[in-house]
């Protein structure tokens, strides 16, 4: 058994949209307290760990553990028309459908298609960090737009009090600073010097898909490891990524 | 293919037309057969050549292009052979069956059946799967030797464009050649334009009126054009998916064969060709090749080679990827003024593309050939698609002979290997093209090579 209610669809919808810039297919396990998804992008370079709590919802029903796998991009396409009216979630266990209902001028019923649930739950990625920042989500994100217009990869760096991000494309270059106590650096805690550099189609499209749910990112990095950046919500709950680095030998 | 560049090449639109009697020819070419074949006073053909072309310095004498044989003569000969066959207002021949659509002029465009001065079994003159193998002699000749007839159109409007549209769809929904019986305003014109990067093309006339015989339909197709609730984009997959070659589903699309009743249009042939590889491709990619949910398991290297092209395909482990590279050598069609190997290609990930790709036509038609190959195994892969072009590639033949070859190496055994490292030193011993050039323009080896991967920071705990 598993329904759910929300007041205002759009948080909800941002979530989801920015879970599905890295899966297509995602499977939710959905507990007494809540629901969570932990997936891999299919190249395996970035993961998504999300999990949004009983008390985050207006309705929260669930007995016993589950598992519901669904078509991300095709439930997005039904909370898009529902704009901020409230919406439904109930899962029919006996046909495997997704009921979804939004109610607002009128009401309607939409019915989607469960998938098969994957079996195996992804692991967190164990790492020591050595830097961690937290930052406007809004700064971080014009920040890599700036070097998405030189390059394809961005390389960070933390030393002292600042964080540099530098790029460098075939003709063009870019260096940003992000000093401590700037507007766009709210704190800045480095252990050891370190360095690591990501590719921007992950993870401009990361920053910009989750900036919609969220004001403060805390990242987290160290040198030629994963980054993880962790959106700070305003539901209780959590919206994780880590992503990859790539390690050049020149 | 890279249409644009001919004229960015040439800076200049300007045609000079040489004389009818090309007056150096007898002083340059000592050799008597191609003296004798260059006797142009009774074929007809009008030569000419753009302002300032290395042709008009070389008269096919030098070799100034870089090209062991003169491709404009190759041309020249196959259409002096057509045009001693073409010589009247009026043709009879089997098409087989073909139909070309212009491009200029667009939305109104010329279009018309292609006739071949010639009776009986000339299906094999528009069946590009079947010219693997044959020469590029035979492949001009092909080319050559089918007659464009043509008349304007609108491409909006095919159904009330009148009895030559429809009568060049009848031909177009046959399975054999038809006997057509067509007479043109005037003579076609046997012009030639002296260059080494046009493709080869027949002479063409506007139509005066057209007769077609009787036409055996091919039920497959004729069942989605007269289907008018069917999409075009569902018609054509239906159509590939039932066995009917890429060649025929694009002829019967140029035409305006498909699509909901309101919606038909008639496509440029070069556009339609590419419209279809790239609808079919795309959809494969998604209801095939994605929802498998297995992946290859080694490295793979397919080659195939044809006219003075390698072609070699690898497939890495990993979700769907492709990318496609052209690497040409100096003296190439695309490449002709540097002494660098020139190359480029384009790539999509996972999600697919959502521009055109930069690098033409030729992408999507591999695309298709590596698409269908993994849809019919059933897995996913990476898959890096390279070709290197030699100047014994003397000319451009359209964006089929990267479709059927892809399909050819893919049919072949291939080299398999545990990891790239050893993949990728036995690519780099196939191709003259160094590896670190082809590392350097993809992205896909860069991202294989480069980029790291999060199962390997995972501890295996299931839960926290």
């Amino acid at each position: 058994m598993f329904s759910v209610r929300v007041a205002d669809a759009r948080a909800f919808r941002d979530i989801l949209s920015a879970i599905s810039t890295l899966v297509d297919e995602g499977t939710f396990y959905i507990t007494e307290e809540g629901i969570r998804l932990r997936a891999m992008d299919p190249s395996r370079v970035a993961m998504v760990d999300f999990a949004m709590n009983k008390s985050a919802f207006d309705e929260y029903v669930s007995s016993g553990e589950l598992k519901m796998c669904i078509d991300i991009g095709e439930l997005l396409k039904l909370l898009r028309r529902a704009g901020r009216e409230s919406v439904e979630l109930f899962l029919d266990e006996e046909t495997g459908q997704l009921k979804v209902t939004i109610r607002g001028k009128y009401t309607r019923t939409f019915s989607m298609p469960t998938l098969e649930a994957s079996e195996e739950e992804v692991p967190t990625p164990r790492i020591t960090f050595n830097v961690k920042a937290t930052l406007t989500t809004d700064g971080l994100h014009q920040a890599l737009e700036d070097v998405s217009l030189v390059s394809e990869h961005v390389r960070i760096e933390a030393e002292g009090d600042r964080i540099v991000m530098n790029a460098k494309g075939e003709l063009m270059g870019v260096n940003i600073e992000l000093d401590k106590g700037s507007d766009a650096l709210i704190s800045l805690e480095v252990k050891e010097p370190s360095r690591a550099t990501f590719s921007l189609s992950y993870l401009s499209e990361i920053v910009k898909a989750a900036a919609s749910t969220s004001d403060v990112v805390t990242m987290e990095f160290s040198t030629d490891m994963p980054i993880r950046l962790d959106f700070k919500q305003q539901y209780d709950g959590k919206l994780i990524y880590y992503l990859a680095p790539r390690i050049e030998v020149e | 293919m890279v249409r644009g560049r001919t004229k960015r090449l040439h800076g200049k639109k300007f045609v000079k037309r040489v004389k009818k009697k090309i007056p150096w020819i007898e002083h340059v070419i000592n050799d008597v057969e191609i003296a004798g074949d260059l006797n142009l006073e009774d074929s007809g053909v009008k030569v000419e050549a753009f302002e300032g072309s290395l042709c008009l310095i070389c008269r096919g004498s030098k070799r100034l292009c870089g090209k062991p044989r003169c491709p404009a003569l190759t041309k020249l000969y196959s259409l002096i052979k057509v045009s001693r066959l073409v010589d009247g207002e009026s043709l009879m021949g089997s098409s087989p069956p073909g139909v070309f659509v212009g491009r200029v002029g667009y939305p109104y465009v010329y279009a018309g059946p292609l006739v071949p001065p010639e009776v009986g079994d000339t299906s094999l003159m528009d069946t590009p799967e079947k010219w693997i193998g044959k020469t590029i002699d035979e492949i001009v000749g092909f080319r050559t030797s089918l007659v464009r007839s043509k008349f304007r159109v609108n491409v909006k409007k095919v159904a009330k464009a009148g009895r030559f549209v429809d009568q060049t769809l009848e031909l177009a929904l046959s399975r054999e050649p038809v006997d057509t019986e067509v007479t043109f305003k005037r003579k076609p014109s046997k012009r030639i334009l002296l260059d080494s990067e046009v493709q080869p093309m027949g002479p063409s006339a506007v139509l005066r009126s057209m007769e077609v015989g009787s036409v055996k339909t091919d039920h497959r197709i004729e069942k989605a054009y007269s289907d008018t609730d069917l999409k075009a984009e569902e018609a054509v997959l239906d159509l590939y998916l039932n066995g009917v070659p890429v060649s025929k589903i694009q002829r019967a699309f140029s035409i305006g064969a498909f699509g909901l009743k309101r919606q038909r249009r008639i496509v440029p042939t070069r556009w339609s060709i590419t419209a279809v590889d790239s609808t079919i491709s795309r959809r494969l990619i998604e209801e095939r090749i994605k929802r498998s949910s297995r992946t290859i398991n080694e490295y793979r290297v397919y080659e195939f080679n044809y006219l003075e092209n390698r072609y070699i395909v690898l497939l890495m482990p990993g979700s769907w990827k492709y990318e496609w590279i052209e690497a040409w050598y100096p003296g190439t069609t695309w490449n002709p003024g540097s002494n660098n190997i020139a190359l480029g290609g384009d790539w999509e990930g996972y999600k697919g593309r959502t521009t055109y790709a930069s690098i033409g036509g030729c992408y999507y038609a591999v695309r298709l050939a590596v698409a269908e190959y993994l849809a019919n195994e059933g897995r996913q892969a990476e898959v890096l698609a390279l070709r290197e072009i030699r100047p014994g590639y003397i000319m451009p033949l359209g964006v089929w002979i990267n479709r059927e070859c892809v399909r050819e190496a893919l049919k072949r055994d291939y080299a398999r290997f545990n990891t790239l490292e050893e993949a990728l030193n036995y690519i780099s011993s196939r191709f003259t093209v160094g590896l670190r050039d082809w590392i350097s323009v993809s992205m896909l080896l860069k991202d294989a090579l480069y980029q790291e991967r999060l199962p390997k920071y995972l501890i295996r705990e299931w839960r926290e």
